[in-house]
């Protein structure tokens, strides 16, 4: 039993949008916005390398991240601590990453350019569910806010 | 700041606690349950397709029994079967279920969206954020449009399927590695499928890929048979593996005719041992048969000493005239050859020769349990005809031939001649040799 | 000085949140619920929930080092990079200021044709008082659309 529960996969499909923060070894934080972080196993997931940022720059001089996820489901936000192990650039983990890369990017009009360098293999060290960020669902009176704004 | 609470309070909040705890307890043993009941049943079910599919060799019958045990039974609401067309190289939409029927026979390019990837790269896929991954991209192309960079981009593929597919999952269809196909089941909603959905698919694949593959076999070598009666076994084959249309469907195309037939054969055939006209045949067959193979002539039929032979179908070829022509005058210059021979015997025979050109209607011709492939158009009749008017050694062209093949030959005006099935006098040509030039290059 | 593009994105419907990192060098994500330039264009203050503010609070007297990453629905982003100056809770003012940044965001996605059932849930559920009010003086900021320009500096 890895560190990843179940009911966290489906946060990590990439249906909601992940956000990523890493720090330089300046000593600079840095948040940007991911569209997956792809589940490997219960203890690993991926993340895309496509073009070069500062995620990246950050992550090959200081490991540590912390990636916020949405479940789709239960709204819930999580926050996982990783810590970046490895890149490959084939394998199965490479191969699912760049086939679905490749897929939409052939329906987007984008193939060849949008294109996958790597998968960047993190090891998660934690996971859990945010503190004081969400309310449970059964809490959320939508059907109140439905009808103040009518 | 703390809140004093009574013993009272909180032996009544630690009952409720347990209430609480007890009923997580029975919903999770529920749900666990219920997952286990859908597993068994599956099983089952996956069985019983198995069965039924690996049952039948007829390919419609396959595919029905798959679509509907897909929809009625796993509960998959869109369901494509795309096979892989040998000849164009793309995926087809065989058969599918939640979709208008048009969408029957729409292609998908290989390594075009979802399912062109997965049959690019023989693996599954699963994915249950498309929207988001395509309005996400097209915001990126608008920018890089924005910088300059346009002419990268190509036009978004056009594929089938729902315009509003959240979900997608594909699996390759294979038999020993090579792929025959697709199967993908879509979804308007977002991570509709799990691993499980991604588990009975692909054991449903594999089988599904085995049982069409056996049936795609099964028809290829009925057909195989069938086309073997008229052509070569290279063309059959070339047919049946789609590298050509099938000639048997009724078809209309320019051809070349040429027929061909002994002058004295009758007064010989009457007058000779049945043994030595069957020698003679024999012999003449065999080299105007040989001809005919290395000229890329399709021989329609014989029938005794008379033969006709097309050129420019079932596939078509570049320069049909020319072909026929240096054909022509190789088995006029062969059968001259073997008439030397025939004469030492006592056997005065040789060649006359009629080619034309034009449009005919070619297919199947005949009933059941006798079909033939033949032509028919104005253009075998005169060709047959022109042959008949064809002294010995002659090669008579129509005029139409004539002026195609200009540049290649002395020829001599003939006519006008009155044929029999012919309104008008016609013109033609008598060849007598290849122009020098021609003649080189042959 | 923050320039209009980005003053009217941190106003607007966008998706924001800060970053910090502690001494050990690990970042942290907090989820913003409203933010404003301040006047001289030179500062932000951005609103967080209580006690996702507890979890960051050290980092930021310690080190000091903010970052605000803005992303609106178009996929046009930005971060701003900065220097903590402070925080208290969150008034009357700022409540207002959130709010108005709850039904922007709210509005837009379902205008953008995101699926009502999720957007609405999605928005109304984070949490966003208590709240605490946290000021940072901005240093830098990059561009951050996807695409061939990403990362490039503005100021």
């Amino acid at each position: 039993m890895g560190v990843l529960p179940d009911e966290i996969k489906p946060a990590l499909q990439g249906v909601m949008p992940s956000h990523m923060a890493t720090c330089s070894l300046a000593g600079e934080p840095n948040v940007t916005t991911v569209s997956q972080v792809y589940y490997v196993d219960s203890d690993h997931v991926a993340l895309s390398f496509q073009f070069f940022s500062k995620t990246i720059k950050n992550i090959r001089e200081n490991p540590y991240a912390l990636a916020w996820l949405i479940h789709p489901g239960t709204l819930d936000t999580w926050d996982l601590e990783i810590v970046y192990d490895h890149s490959e650039t084939s394998g199965p983990v490479f191969d699912a990453m760049d086939m679905q890369i490749e897929a939409i990017a052939s329906m987007t009009g984008m193939k060849g350019i949008f294109k996958l360098k790597a998968a960047d293999i993190y090891r998660v060290i934690s996971a859990s569910k945010t503190v004081g960020e969400r309310l449970p669902l059964a809490e959320i009176d939508t059907a109140a806010s439905a009808a103040q704004e009518k | 700041m703390s809140h004093p609470v009574s013993p009272e309070q909180e032996g009544q909040e630690s009952a409720a606690a347990l209430q609480r705890q007890i009923a997580e307890n029975q919903r999770v043993i529920d749900q666990l349950n219920r997952a286990l009941a859908r597993k068994n049943e599956e099983v089952r079910i996956i069985q019983q397709i198995s069965t039924e599919i690996t049952s039948t060799l007829e390919l419609e019958q396959i595919m029905e029994t798959l679509l509907n045990a897909m929809e009625k039974v796993l509960g998959f609401q869109h369901v494509m079967i795309l096979l892989k067309d040998h000849a164009t190289e793309k995926l087809q939409v065989s058969a599918c279920r939640g979709y208008a029927a048009s969408a029957v026979g729409a292609e998908v390019a290989i390594g075009q969206g979802v399912i062109g990837v997965v049959a690019e790269r023989k693996k599954m896929m699963r994915v249950g954020n498309i929207g988001v991954s395509v309005r996400y991209l097209m915001a990126v192309r608008e920018n890089l449009q924005g910088a300059g960079q346009a002419g990268l981009a190509q036009a978004p593929a056009q594929l089938p399927g729902l315009p509003d597919a959240q979900s997608q999952l594909a699996m390759p269809l294979l038999v020993k590695d090579r792929l025959v196909g697709v199967l993908a089941v879509e979804s308007p909603t977002p991570n509709a499928f799990d691993e499980l959905d991604e588990m009975l698919l692909s054991i449903v694949a594999s089988q599904a890929a085995t049982a069409i593959e056996n049936a795609r076999m099964y028809r290829m070598v009925e057909q195989l048979s069938r086309l073997k009666r008229f052509f070569s076994p290279q063309l059959a084959e070339m047919i049946v593996a789609g590298g050509a249309e099938d000639p048997l469907r009724t078809h209309r195309r320019e051809i070349i005719v040429v027929f061909l037939d002994l002058r004295g054969f009758t007064t010989f055939a009457e007058l000779a041992e049945p043994e030595e006209v069957m020698g003679v045949l024999r012999d003449y067959h065999a080299e105007m048969g040989k001809l005919i193979l290395e000229h890329e002539g399709t021989l329609e039929r014989f029938t005794g000493d008379g033969m006709m032979i097309f050129f420019n179908d079932p596939v078509p070829i570049p320069n049909p005239a020319e072909r026929a022509l240096r054909m022509a005058l190789s088995m006029r210059a062969c059968v001259q050859g073997l008439s030397t021979r025939w004469r030492r015997r006592g056997h005065d025979l040789s060649l006359g020769i009629g080619i034309a050109q034009g449009y005919a209607t070619i297919g199947a011709i005949g009933f059941e349990g006798r079909w033939d492939y033949g032509a028919i158009g104005t253009v075998t009749n005169l060709a047959a005809r022109l042959c008949g008017e064809a002294k010995g050694d002659q090669i008579l062209v129509s005029s139409r031939v004539a002026s195609e093949l200009e540049e290649l030959i002395e020829a001599e005006e003939v006519g006008p001649l009155t044929l029999k099935g012919f309104y008008k006098p016609i013109f033609a040509a008598a060849v007598l040799s290849l122009k020098p030039n021609a003649a080189a290059s042959d | 000085m923050i320039p209009d593009s980005i003053v009217e994105a941190i106003h607007g419907a966008a998706v924001i949140s800060v970053g910090t990192r502690d001494e050990q060098l690990r970042a942290t994500h907090t989820l913003v619920v409203g933010a404003v330039v301040h006047p001289d264009r030179e500062a932000i203050t951005c609103f967080v929930p209580e006690q996702r503010f507890a979890r960051i609070q050290n980092n930021l007297t310690s080190n000091g080092r903010v970052t605000l990453a803005v992303s609106l629905l178009t996929h046009e982003a930005y971060q701003l990079k900065g220097a903590y100056l402070g925080s208290r809770p969150t008034d009357a003012k700022d409540l207002a200021i959130q709010e108005l940044h709850r039904a922007k965001l709210l509005s837009t996605m379902l205008q953008r044709g995101y699926p009502e059932a999720i957007v609405r849930p999605f928005i109304l559920g984070f949490i966003y008082q208590p709240g605490m009010a946290l000021s940072f003086r901005v240093e830098e900021m990059f561009l951050q659309t996807p695409g061939p320009e990403a990362g490039k500096k503005l100021n």
